[in-house]
């Protein structure tokens, strides 16, 4: 049996890390919501992401938090310009095409991330100095905190930007239908850009703030996709909120699967889910069968 | 058009094309007495790559189901047939032990029973869903058995025996691999076929004429996997070694993607001719361009599918004219015969 305490240790643990789950599957879910892609190489991006902050943050000292922000910029100009020179040519051709794309795209980004930084884990150090939170028996430390309030910062962030602005608006109007949209005078081409740019710009995000928790290497990419994935199952496609369900779900899953079943299972535990919520509803757990929101 | 009565006489009614495949076949046979050791296990590499390539492109290419987890079935393959030949290390009973045959045998029969197991499961999901859900299917198989080191030997890997010699293994891979390519190009040309690829074009309209999907994908899934399995089995006989990371990796996956990708979805040449420019990629760019071979291998695929998205296939008969097949399977005899 597995003591009360180290159980609700986990389950704060798993809701903390849940929230840099929600924003990791949030780009994933928002570019298949509204572009009806599957990024494969999403998880490759995340890891990217988080080079970004640890390069940053080993060469220049900067907390990863400015990591964060030049990652979702890095990130945001190469998901664009991935969509106006890779994408854009092959969608419509298939579905194969964009699928076999990403998927090579992903063995790029793995194999340049092994030659640059080379296979050895490494990590950021949040670089703000910080006391514990203690609540109850159970104890939060403070990078966990901090990451987890970022996470929440970013998905209000993207939910706001997409319910009030215009730009918004017209990325809503064109996911609901893209061809009325056009009539209405959006460049849906443009909107798909930004989408994409979005999409992977939180990947980026997401990435730096792992790397705030966990050593990452350049192999961790299809490890994130699937989990990223499984969290997008879980909240059903495109929706913000049921992102963050699915993200806190995700994360105590596994935490608490893993003081049961050992540490070997944490992929395994996520993976699993992953699996079952597909097959139980191809459309998450709360998600209606369209896109939007 | 083939006849769909006699599937092979497409593939053997061009004297000059039967001729080329015979003479390539001898080449191919002599390889591991003629040549250095480095030279056979390139060659049995390039084996490795006609079958999974051609039992990928029977799912993806022709059933159109983009699966990702065709490296699963090649890792379990080899794992079985390691275990068969090599129960004590993996603290199997003795009683087990076989003969690297019977072994290959298990192990292809495993991978195809696995996936009679899993299609139906598998296939409730369509498009997108199925790609991502055979790629989690497969994190999955590969996690459980690095997460079992008595099975797998963990990390480190697993070392097999068996009493064949390497010329023997490497001859029996390239009838296997005849073998996959004559049966695939019997179902591909049978009524299967038309069904497959009716689901390809256009799943709705295949089901209201009266196709049963889910027979056909499941078809074509299975004797896919079971190919891929023989393949695994083959390849863990011939290297004598097995290790989850890289027997059961992903990489495989990609590898498959690279050859098909290259050659031409969809066609029955493609894979044989991916398979044949890989190896000569591959190997070239492993001595040029050393680390970055991988990055070049995951940018042609990209570049590819842009702007060749017929691959090699359609650039050959493109540019030739006339009979496509007729041509292209005598090129793709060629190919595989370097």
């Amino acid at each position: 049996m597995v003591a009360t305490d180290l159980l609700v240790q986990s389950l704060l643990n798993g809701l903390l890390l849940g929230g840099i789950y929600a924003v990791a599957a949030l780009g994933l879910s928002l570019v298949f919501g509204i572009m009806d892609i599957v990024n494969l190489a999403h998880g490759h991006m995340l890891m990217v992401g988080a080079y970004v902050a640890i390069v940053l943050f080993t060469a220049l000292g900067l907390t990863p938090i400015v990591g964060m922000v030049v990652a979702f910029a890095v990130l945001f100009v190469l998901g664009m310009a991935l969509q106006r020179f890779v994408l854009e040519p092959v969608v419509g051709e298939g579905m194969e095409q964009p699928i076999i794309v990403l998927f090579g795209l992903a063995l790029m980004l793995q194999s340049i991330g092994r030659i640059v930084v080379g296979s050895d884990a490494q990590a950021t150090d949040i670089g703000i100095p910080g006391e514990a939170i203690t609540i109850g028996a159970a104890t939060l430390s403070f990078p966990r905190v901090v990451t987890f309030v970022l996470s929440i910062v970013l998905i209000l962030g993207t939910w706001a930007f997409l319910k009030y602005t215009t730009t918004g608006l017209a990325i809503r109007a064109t996911a609901q239908n893209s061809s009325a949209a056009q009539y209405m005078g959006i460049d849906t081409d443009n909107i798909y850009v930004l989408t994409l740019g979005i999409g992977t710009g939180l990947a980026g995000a997401a990435g730096a703030l792992l790397s705030m928790l966990f050593p990452i290497t350049p192999f961790v990419g299809w490890s994130y996709l699937l989990k990223a994935f499984a969290v997008v199952v879980l909240g059903g496609v495109g929706s913000v909120a049921g992102t963050l369900v699915g993200g806190l779900i995700l994360g105590v899953s596994e935490n608490v699967g893993v003081l049961y079943l050992g540490g070997g299972f944490r992929d395994i535990i996520s993976f699993s889910i992953f699996v079952l919520v597909l097959l139980v509803r191809p459309h998450g757990l709360f998600g209606s069968s369209g896109g939007g929101e | 058009m083939v006849s769909l009565t006699e599937p092979f006489e497409g593939l053997f009614g061009n004297r000059r094309r039967l001729a080329v495949a015979i003479i390539g076949l001898l080449a191919l046979a002599v390889i591991p007495f003629s040549t250095t050791a480095y030279v056979t296990d390139l060659v049995f590499t390039g084996l490795v790559f006609v079958v999974l390539g051609v039992s990928w492109n029977l799912v993806a290419g022709y059933a159109g189901q983009v699966s990702l987890g065709h490296h699963a079935f090649f890792g379990l393959g080899a794992f079985v047939s390691a275990w068969l030949t090599t129960p004590a290390r993996a603290g199997l009973p003795e009683a087990i032990q076989s003969p690297a045959l019977v072994a290959v045998a298990g192990g292809t029969l495993a991978a195809g029973l696995l996936a009679l197991v899993l299609g139906p499961i598998l296939f409730r999901l369509t498009g997108h869903y199925f790609a991502i859900g055979t790629l989690a299917v497969a994190a999955i198989i590969q996690l459980v058995l690095l997460d079992q080191r008595r099975f797998s030997g963990g990390s480190t890997g697993y070392y097999v025996q068996n009493n064949l010699s390497e010329p023997t293994v490497f001859l029996l891979m390239l009838a296997a691999t005849v073998g996959v390519v004559l049966v695939t190009y019997a179902i591909v040309n049978s009524r299967s076929g038309l069904g497959m690829r009716a689901i390809h074009d256009d799943e709705d309209a295949a089901s209201s004429l009266g196709v049963n999907p889910l027979r056909y994908k499941l078809l074509a899934f299975a004797v896919a996997s079971a190919m891929a399995g023989l393949a695994g089995g083959f390849y863990a006989q011939f290297s004598l070694y097995v290790n989850p990371d890289s027997t059961l990796g992903v990489t495989w996956m990609v590898d498959t993607l690279v050859v098909v990708v290259l050659g031409g979805m969809g066609t029955m040449a493609g894979p044989l001719l991916g398979a044949g420019l890989f190896l000569t990629l591959d190997t070239v760019l492993r001595e040029t361009a050393g680390e970055f071979a991988t990055t070049i291998e995951g940018a042609l695929i990209i570049i590819f599918v842009i702007f060749v998205p017929g691959g090699l296939y359609k650039l050959i008969t493109n540019r030739s004219g006339g009979d496509e097949s007729r041509e292209t399977e005598g090129e793709a005899a060629a190919e595989r015969a370097e």
